[in-house]
């Protein structure tokens, strides 16, 4: 007796939900080091939230997107509405059957063999065995691995592991679907089939959450979306405009990163070519379209095209660097995110033409 | 078809939790409800123990004879000490308390071990714990075998009907190593020097238990050092190895009061671990 028609017709109710970590007790701890936080009670943070004042409610038919910067707090939000985590505050009330493909092949067993292995995700998942048995032999053919199938887990390959992981999975029928980023999976012929899956079992699904750093699932696959930072809900409505809400949020955070460590290198002898690059490498990047998260990326990306980083040792005086004379070193203030002004003469290649969505807030 | 019918279609959580006796109907509840997924972690985990070892399943009744071996060599060898059918007199102690060591090492790891699981799959976590202890049974039952063969080919005068009680002071250990596994698989979550520990308790454990000497050596204690001899006797493991050896060795009943004693303990132990193990069951997931 779900309490589907008596009630409003919601698939999930958010009311308010923090999620707190205690640092103290968070990983692996030793007793030594407890023993030692606790002695030294008071300092520093102890808890940590994941997630504050969440509030949001799903009814049948919506695909909300849940987008934000690493470490926004969306898979501990995710984690919550599988049931996952307990809310340290607030309700979460699900009606109806989840099914989150969070991450695959989380419950194989290494010694069973692939046949087993269904039956025991079934198991963990709470499907009954009758009703498992009458999958299994889809799930088979799904995953298609031939002869691998009456074979132990830990001889398989990684690729065939996650596609009996997908198989199983998406095996079931659920009221509400979370997904979490798992469609990059596979060869490309699997990928295909595996999309055009979990494109029909959204369909099936009464509401959808999905996770995703793909803006493009997003307008495309969604009616709403959530935009999460540092575990608070920033904004929410349509798609396109959250996405866009999103894409400028992150450029002006990475612009303000970008304008902090080009204050910070500022004063060091090798400044001037590394931050050119960063300029034109960032630049050439949200041209291309690509999403730029954090300054770290953008390093990797010029130490990629332009060999070892310079800022590494920033006292060392490798002033014998081309340098060119320097019109930047006007520009270290970092209140306002403002060294978009294309790096005079630089002398970095790719940035053929200059975009004008700015900065802006 | 309803495919509800094992785990709830729709939740509702929320930071505020049943109370001590909701928890342990909860408890009970995830255990009946999920006993086949708690058969599939255990026979998973013997298949496991099983295919690592070239002799495989074997190992569970040579184990428990090698071990035997060992300590008759150590005993009637080099401290020449003499009693009466000696490998009968340890193997009706080494065996079970080799169930209880190798369960409680498992249980405490049964948690901590499966931390990708716990992050990605909702179920209660009891079935884990619960697995390692179905496990147990079925090693501690391949292990009566090399017993009933010692007592048919060497000790056939000491078969008696006080055999019937083995299953009885096996409930007594297997409701109080529960009650330990329980608590120590959700402590080891928290602190991982709980596994480390448990190794050197548990070896101390086994030497302060009448496993090697009977009854009577701690007996000679009460003169010298009575202290020492009645915190022996509070060691439910006196009473459970005692109560195996009365019905193997000695062919006669245990002593039931003492055993209801340490059965009541036990039972006692296990709501207050099975408690204690949802309580701390929220917190896995954000831990590990």
């Amino acid at each position: 007796m779900p309490p589907e028609n008596d009630a409003p017709d919601y698939a999930i109710d958010v009311q308010n939900v923090g999620v707190r970590y205690n640092l103290r007790l968070t990983k692996k701890n030793t007793l030594r080091q407890t023993l030692g936080t606790i002695i030294r009670k008071g300092e520093g943070e102890r808890t940590f939230w994941a997630l504050r004042e969440v509030t949001f409610r799903l009814v049948h038919g919506e695909s909300l997107a849940v987008i934000g910067p690493n470490g926004a707090g969306k898979s501990t939000l995710l984690q919550t509405l599988a049931g996952i985590i307990t809310p340290s505050e607030g309700v979460v009330d699900v009606r109806g059957h989840v099914s989150s493909l969070l991450q695959l092949g989380a419950g194989f067993n290494q010694e069973l063999n692939g046949r087993d292995n269904i039956m025991l995700a079934g198991a963990f998942m709470g499907v009954p065995h009758s009703e498992m048995v009458r999958r299994s032999e889809s799930i088979v053919d799904f995953a298609d691995i031939g002869q691998f199938i009456d074979a132990p887990i830990k001889t398989y390959s990684s690729g065939m592991r996650a596609r009996l992981g997908f198989a199983i999975a998406t095996s079931v029928d659920p009221d509400i679907l979370l997904l979490d980023e798992v469609l990059a999976t596979g060869d490309a012929v699997f990928r295909e089939k595996s999309r055009a899956r979990v494109l029909e079992l959204a369909r099936a699904a009464k509401a959808i959450v999905l996770v995703t750093h793909d803006m493009q699932w997003v307008t495309e696959f969604c009616n709403r979306a959530m935009l999460i930072e540092k575990g608070h809900v920033v904004a929410e409505g349509e798609p396109e405009e959250i996405v866009r809400l999103h894409k400028e949020r992150s450029l002006a955070e990475t612009m303000r990163k970008q304008a902090e460590l080009i204050a910070k290198l500022g004063d060091s002898p090798g400044f001037s070519p590394w931050a050119i690059q960063t300029q034109a490498a960032i630049k050439a990047a949200r041209e291309a379209g690509t999403s730029i998260d954090d300054v770290a990326a953008i390093q990797a990306m010029i130490t990629a095209r332009h060999g070892a980083a310079e800022p590494a040792s920033p006292a060392a005086p490798s002033a014998a660097a081309p340098r060119p004379a320097t019109p930047q070193s006007a520009t270290p203030e970092r209140a306002t995110p403002e060294p978009a002004a294309p790096a005079p003469a630089a002398p970095a290649p790719a940035a053929p033409h200059r975009s004008e969505d700015g900065p802006a807030r | 078809m309803d495919i509800t019918q094992e785990a709830p279609a729709a939740f509702r959580t929320s930071a505020t939790r049943p109370g001590p006796l909701g928890m342990l109907a909860e408890a009970v509840g995830d255990l009946r409800s999920r006993w086949r997924l708690v058969r599939y972690l255990a026979q998973a985990d013997l298949k496991r123990k099983g295919t690592n070892t070239f002799f495989g399943n074997v190992w569970w009744i040579l184990d428990p004879l090698l071990q035997m071996a060992v300590y008759v060599i150590l005993v009637t060898v080099i401290f020449q000490r003499d009693t009466p059918a000696y490998p009968l007199f340890i193997f009706a102690a080494i065996l079970p308390w080799k169930w209880f060591s190798t369960v409680i090492s498992d249980a405490i790891t049964s948690v901590s071990g499966q931390e990708r699981l716990i992050k990605q799959i909702q179920f209660p976590k009891i079935v884990l714990p619960a697995a390692a202890m179905i496990a147990g049974i079925a090693q501690f039952l391949f292990g009566l075998i090399p017993l009933f063969a010692m007592l048919i080919l060497f000790y056939a005068d000491r078969i008696s009907p006080a055999l019937v009680f083995i299953p009885v002071v096996a409930v007594v250990q297997f409701t109080f190593t529960m009650a330990l596994g329980l608590i120590l698989a959700s402590l080891n979550v928290f602190f991982r020097d709980v596994g480390n520990l448990a190794r050197h308790v548990l070896r101390l454990w086994f030497y302060l238990s009448p496993a090697l000497y009977g009854a009577e050596t701690i007996a000679t204690l009460d003169a010298t050092q009575p202290a020492a001899a009645t915190a022996m006797r509070l060691n439910p493991f006196f009473t459970i190895l005692e109560s195996y050896r009365d019905a193997i060795y000695y062919e006669r009943a245990p002593d039931f009061v003492l055993l209801g004693l340490v059965f009541a303990f036990s039972l006692a132990l296990l709501i207050v671990g099975t408690i204690f193990f949802k309580r701390l069951e929220p917190s896995f997931a954000k831990v590990l």
